[in-house]
Parts: C-alpha cells; structure tokens; sequence
C-alpha cells in the first residue's frame, strides 16, 4: 500500500515536471493536526514551500484530527512502519513519544544541516523539545495563553491606561479592582473564563501556580510540599472571581468566545490561536476596539502556560540520507519563514523571526510576545500534556471548584489523591 | 440412499471453514490475546512482562475503577428497563394508528436512530448550553434555575440515559410493532366478546404474548448499555471525566491515554465477565418470568 501511494504520488509530481528534468525528486510525506485558522495559513506555507523548492522536494499533506486520535494514530502507524516522514507534535506530549519510542532523535549534526541552533530557541522552548539532553524535535512556535480585552469597555470603567492596556495587571488588588469597577458599570461578565471546561482552565491555574515558583511535579511526585497549598491559592483567586460574580459560570469554549465578542465579557483569558477571529472580525467592522496583552500579575511575578507545536520525524522508517537530508530542509525552510504563521496568533520559535522588524509591525503579537520570556512549560512526564491523563484529573475537579460547588482546599486534596494514583 | 457421514462431514467443514478461520482470527484470537496480555504491564502497543494477577489486585482499591463500576451500574439502571417500558408505550400508542399517519408518526419517532452519535451530541450540547441553550430559556420561562446539566455529577448520568434513550428507542419501537402485529387478531375478538377491557386486553392477552419481544428488548438493552463509551465520552469532555466515568471509558483512559495495555486489559476481561454474568442472570430470569406466565 505504502509503495503504491508512493508510487502514485510519483507518478503524478513526474508528470507534473516530465518536461523539465529526470532529476529525483524527494517526497515528504507530512502529517499535521492543525485545522482551522491555523490549518489554512500551514497549507499557505505548504504550498510556497513546494513552489521554492520545485523540482526537488515536494510536500504531501494530511491533516488529521487533534488530540488522542491523533497521537494514537501516530503510534499504531510507527508499529507497522507507516508513518509520514515529518509530522507535527506539542512539545507537551514528547516524553510519551520518547517513552514510547516514537521520536527520532534531532542530533546537533541536523540542527548544523539546518541552519538552527539552541541560540535562536528561549530556554524554555529548547528545553520542552530536550528529553535527557537530547532533542526529539524542532519547535515552530509557543502558543501561550493571553488577556483579551475590549477597549470600549474598559475606557468606559475608566480602567484603560494611555497607552491602550488596562490597569491593575500588577496585583491581585489592582486586577480585582478592574473587575469590580467593570461590574459597576454595567458590564455581565467583567471576565469571560471557560469555566465549564477543566481542561482548558488548567493553562491559567498552572500559570498561577508559576507566578508563585509553584511546581506540579518535583522528583517524580505530585504536588509535594508547598506546591499544594500554591495550587490551593491559585484556585482561590479564580473560585472567588465566581463567588463575587466577576467571572463567567458553566462556560464552554465557543460560549466564552462569543461573550467575549459580543460583548458581554469585557476581559477573556484564551490561546492566542484565537488573534486571527478577532483581526477577521474587526477589519469587517464587527468587533469593538481589542487588545491582547501578558497575563495579569496576581502573585510574585508574571508567569505564563506555554505549549509548543513542534516538528517532530517518527522512529521506523528507513529513511535514505537524501529523503533525511530533505525532510530537515522542510522543518528549517518553515522555521525561518515562520513570519507568515504569527498571523495565526501564535509566536514563533524561531528568534530571528520574532526579533524581526516585520514581526515588532505585528499588533497586538508584538505586545504580548515579552511574555516568552516568563513561559512555563508542562511538567516532564509521560502523564502530561494535551488530552493526557493529567489534563482529565485536573479538568474533573477544576470544574466544580470555578464554579463555586467544591472548596479549593478540598480539591487540592483530591487532585493530589489522584495525581499520586496515576 | 446410501449415505457416506465422512464424506458429509467434509463437505460440512469445507464450507464452514472460512467462517471459522475469519471467526478464529478476529474473535477467539484476540480474545485470548486480551486474556494474556492482562497478566502482563505490556504497553498499548508491543509485548510486557508476566506479572501476575497484579493488575487485577490493584482494581479493589483503584478509586477510578469504582467510579466506572458504579456509573456503569447507575446507567444499566436508568436506561434498560425505563428505555423498552418507553419503546412498549409508544408502540402500543403507534399500533392504534393507520395507514400513511402511522407511517408519519413511526418516522418521526425512529428518526433520531439514524443519527450518529456526534450529531446526537452537538445537538443537545447546544440545546444545554448554559448560556445560550433553548432548553434554558424554557427553564428562565418556568423560573426555574439553570442547571449545568453535563457538568454536575447529579445530572450527568441521568441525562445520558435520557438522551440514550431518545436516540435509541426508534429500534425497539420497531421490534415492538413486528411483535405486535404478530398476535392473532382473532384472540383479541375473543377477548372482546368476553367483554374483556382495555387493562384486562393488555395484562391477559398482550403482554403475555409480546414476552418473548419484551425479553429480546431487553437482552439486547442490557449488553449494550454495559458497553456504553460515546455519549460518555463526548459528554464529559472538558467537564468532569473522571467523575463520569463508565467501564469501556476507563479502558479507553488505560490504554489510549494512559499507554497501559496490560491494565486495559485487566478492566476489558473483567467487563466481560461482567456481561457474560449479567446476561446468563438475565436469560435464566427472563425464562423463569416467561414460564410464570
């Protein structure tokens, strides 16, 4: 089977090129999992690699579906020697890969073919593709998560610095104050939270417990010492935002959106991945006034959740050193044309491109970028990541905490309890 | 004639021999397989080592397992017999019709079935938005509070069961009507002419005869509700998993999330021996009952 599609897609980019040359030409067989607004600036990407590279290497795409399916897929297709010649990955989910044996290992020798090396990556970013001090993957970009806000709102709460942000992202206080001050004038939901969606929420819980050096897990334990007690406050903060009525109750991730862009949410914590709906729905003239900025302060210093798409080559296939050779030319090529992919929110890995004049023009991805420097990754564990076992302990009890059903304390507990089981 | 048996008894096997060897391979072999690898810590995918019953030991205090057990449970009992009493009620409602109103009104009721069971979801997802949904409009109209229905640990496994069986009460229905139409109109004229009435009708002549269609509805209700996953899952996500767990859920958490085939395992052969109890404790009850009558 796998000959067959090989040789059909030979076929077809021969008879694409019969007339220009009998050169071999390199096909990169590539699986991704990004659908939507970032799936349609990857093809862009795709497609203008292809077009720069005619002749010798093209790229064969598929897109698959996000999450568990995918990762499965991934698994069952390295077992019986099917897998793509590059896929995508989150940084989040590569100890499992490399627990499982799924990730060829990127040596210094390929990142030198590339062109790449540690100094264009921030540490924490190099770090998230490191597993026992080798890397398993090239980033591509961080997509943390942010503080929208609405500007009309704010200005209207008298809560809107000069310079367009808002005020109090430096305490606990001063945030609450911007809430309240929003309550007070009128607004339903001061902060729109994915409330009904523990999984979600786990990206700002986490980033709080950063802000206070808090750690999930520490010499294979979960939630040793003081770090219970850090998640504790940590959720406080947010169960007391339900409590006095600042914070959205019960709410899924599309509903947060639209309160968001109707209105009805002044603020909203989101991944960046949601910049392109607001720039589409502002150049039609169907969003008020926007900002995205770093999250507030609310303990010791900023600090916020990342996860990493990466490039990743699965173990198992026998790959000759030409096909190698032009899947690390794919991942560099994309790498240092990454400008194009921060107009899907996301910050691209690559420093060069972020340090890059075109990239300081980009509004509001210039402002919100600083904050690559406060990132905080998943734990390292085969247990964490994106639709890992992590993720569904945290999402069980988040969900009745945020919602005023479960002291936090109590669920601290709990999610200690069963972190530990796992 | 002359009959050769060993010659027939060839020709017998000849022709059951692709059964058997596709029935072999694709049932009775991984059935085995599953059986063995539980006694190994074999991840999803590759061979583990021999360790004992220890993933069978570790079930008794394994908190998730006993949600899954007892959420299993729960569902079996909220959706069985209260899905064929609902399936037997419309049925009879539906047999008083005719002709094309009946067909018209049998669509309506069997169109949910064909549905898959993500369409199934979305729908009501959005119909309980707790913001935006239409069902919680109708509770502000009636005043009273809104419920997050899939969010709350009391709600969650009553509301799959009511979903499951709107969805799935179409089939049954079905079964109902064929069994129904199968009774004799005439014991009903004799039953009539005795100056039977309706409950009399019901109790001595319809139900006794509907029995066996009764039994099949829910044999077939019970081995499939134990099985339970999609609503589930779909249901849960984001929301609570942990706390809604149900048993093929806790598998799929194991081994696709987890990547411990072995334990899988362990959970899958207990649930089947979960359903091969039930369903022999269900036919011997079912028959029992059926002779009673």
């Amino acid at each position: 089977m796998k000959h067959l599609t090989k040789m059909t897609v030979g076929a077809v980019a021969l008879a694409g090129l019969s007339a220009t040359s009998a050169v071999a030409q390199e096909t990169v067989v590539w699986w991704d999992f990004l659908a939507g607004g970032d799936g349609v600036r990857m093809q862009q990407l795709i497609e203008d690699f292809n077009a720069a590279h005619e002749g010798e290497i093209v790229i064969d795409a598929t897109t698959l579906e996000w999450g568990v399916p995918f990762y499965t897929k991934v698994q069952t297709s390295v077992a019986v020697g099917e897998a793509p010649d590059i896929m995508t990955y989150h940084a989040s989910r590569i100890p499992l890969a490399v627990d499982q044996n799924l990730l060829s290992e990127i040596t210094p020798e390929d990142f030198e073919a590339m062109g790449l090396s540690q100094d264009d990556y921030a540490a924490a970013t190099w770090d998230a593709v490191t597993v026992d001090g080798a890397q398993y993957a090239v980033p591509l970009d961080t997509h943390p998560i942010v503080l929208y806000y609405n500007k009309d709102l704010l200005e209207a709460a008298g809560r809107l610095n000069e310079d367009g942000t808002p005020m109090g992202m430096d305490s606990l206080e001063g945030f609450n104050e911007t809430l309240q001050a929003l309550k007070d004038n009128g607004v339903a939901y001061p902060l729109g939270s994915v409330t009904a969606d523990g999984n979600f929420m786990f990206r700002t819980i986490y980033s709080l417990m950063g802000q206070q050096d808090g750690e999930l897990m520490t010499d294979g334990e979960f939630l040793a010492g003081d770090n219970a007690e850090k998640l504790t406050n940590a959720l406080t903060v947010l169960a007391n935002w339900t409590n006095d009525g600042l914070q959205s109750t019960y709410t899924d991730y599309p509903a947060t959106v639209a309160l968001f862009t109707s209105g009805e949410a002044a603020m909203m914590i989101n991944g960046v991945w949601e910049v392109p709906t607001m720039v589409d729905a502002y150049e039609q003239g169907n969003l008020f006034e926007w900002g995205a900025v770093e999250l507030p302060v609310i303990f010791d210093h900023p600090s916020t959740y990342a996860d990493s798409h990466v490039f990743a080559i699965p173990n198992g296939n026998d790959m000759s050193p030409e096909k190698r050779a032009a899947v690390l030319e794919v991942m560099s090529w994309i790498s240092q044309n990454s400008l194009f992919w921060a107009t899907a929110g996301h910050i691209p890995a690559y420093g060069p491109v972020t340090q890059s004049e075109d990239y300081a023009a980009m509004e509001p991805n210039a402002t919100y970028s600083s904050l690559t420097e406060n990132m905080i990754f998943d734990p390292k564990t085969p247990l964490a990541g994106v639709a890992g076992p992590i993720f569904d302990v945290m999402s069980t009890y988040f969900v009745p905490t945020l919602n005023g059903e479960m002291d936090p304390a109590e669920a601290v507990e709990e999610i200690k309890y069963e972190l530990n089981d796992l | 004639m002359i009959r050769d048996a060993r010659k027939e008894w060839g020709i017998a096997l000849l022709l059951i021999a692709p059964f058997l060897a596709i029935y072999g391979l694709v049932f009775i072999y991984p059935t085995i397989d599953m059986f063995l690898l539980s006694f190994t810590d074999a991840p999803l995918i590759g061979e583990g080592d021999y360790v004992g019953t220890e993933n069978y030991t570790r079930l008794v205090d394994d908190r998730r397992f006993g949600t899954a057990f007892w959420n299993t449970a729960y569902f079996v009992a909220l959706s069985v017999v209260p899905g064929t009493a609902v399936a037997l009620f419309i049925a009879l409602a539906v047999s008083r019709l005719s002709g094309r109103f009946q067909a018209l009104i049998l669509a309506m009721f069997f169109l949910p079935y064909i549905l898959p069971v993500s369409v199934i979801y979305l729908i009501w997802d959005w119909t309980m938005n707790f913001q935006f949904g239409i069902a919680m409009h109708v509770y502000d109209l009636l005043g009273i509070e809104r419920i997050p229905v899939f969010k709350t640990t009391t709600w969650f496994i009553p509301a799959v069961a009511f979903i499951t069986i709107w969805w799935t009460c179409g089939f049954n229905i079905l079964l109902f009507l064929a069994g129904l139409r199968a009774i004799p109109t005439e014991i009903y004229e004799a039953a009539s002419l005795d100056n039977a009435g309706r409950w009399r009708t019901f109790s001595r002549v319809t139900w006794p005869l509907l029995w066996p269609i009764t039994a099949l509805n829910l044999t077939i209700q019970l081995i499939l509700q134990l099985k339970i996953f999609d609503q589930v899952y779909l249901f849960s996500q984001g929301g609570r998993p942990n706390d809604n767990l149900v048993m093929v859920y806790y598998i799929f958490q194991r081994a696709f999330q987890s990547n411990q085939g072995g334990r899988a395992a362990a959970v899958a052969v207990v649930l089947f021996g979960i359903v091969i109890i039930v369903s022999v404790l269900n036919f011997q009850i079912m028959r029992l009952a059926g002779r009673k009558q």
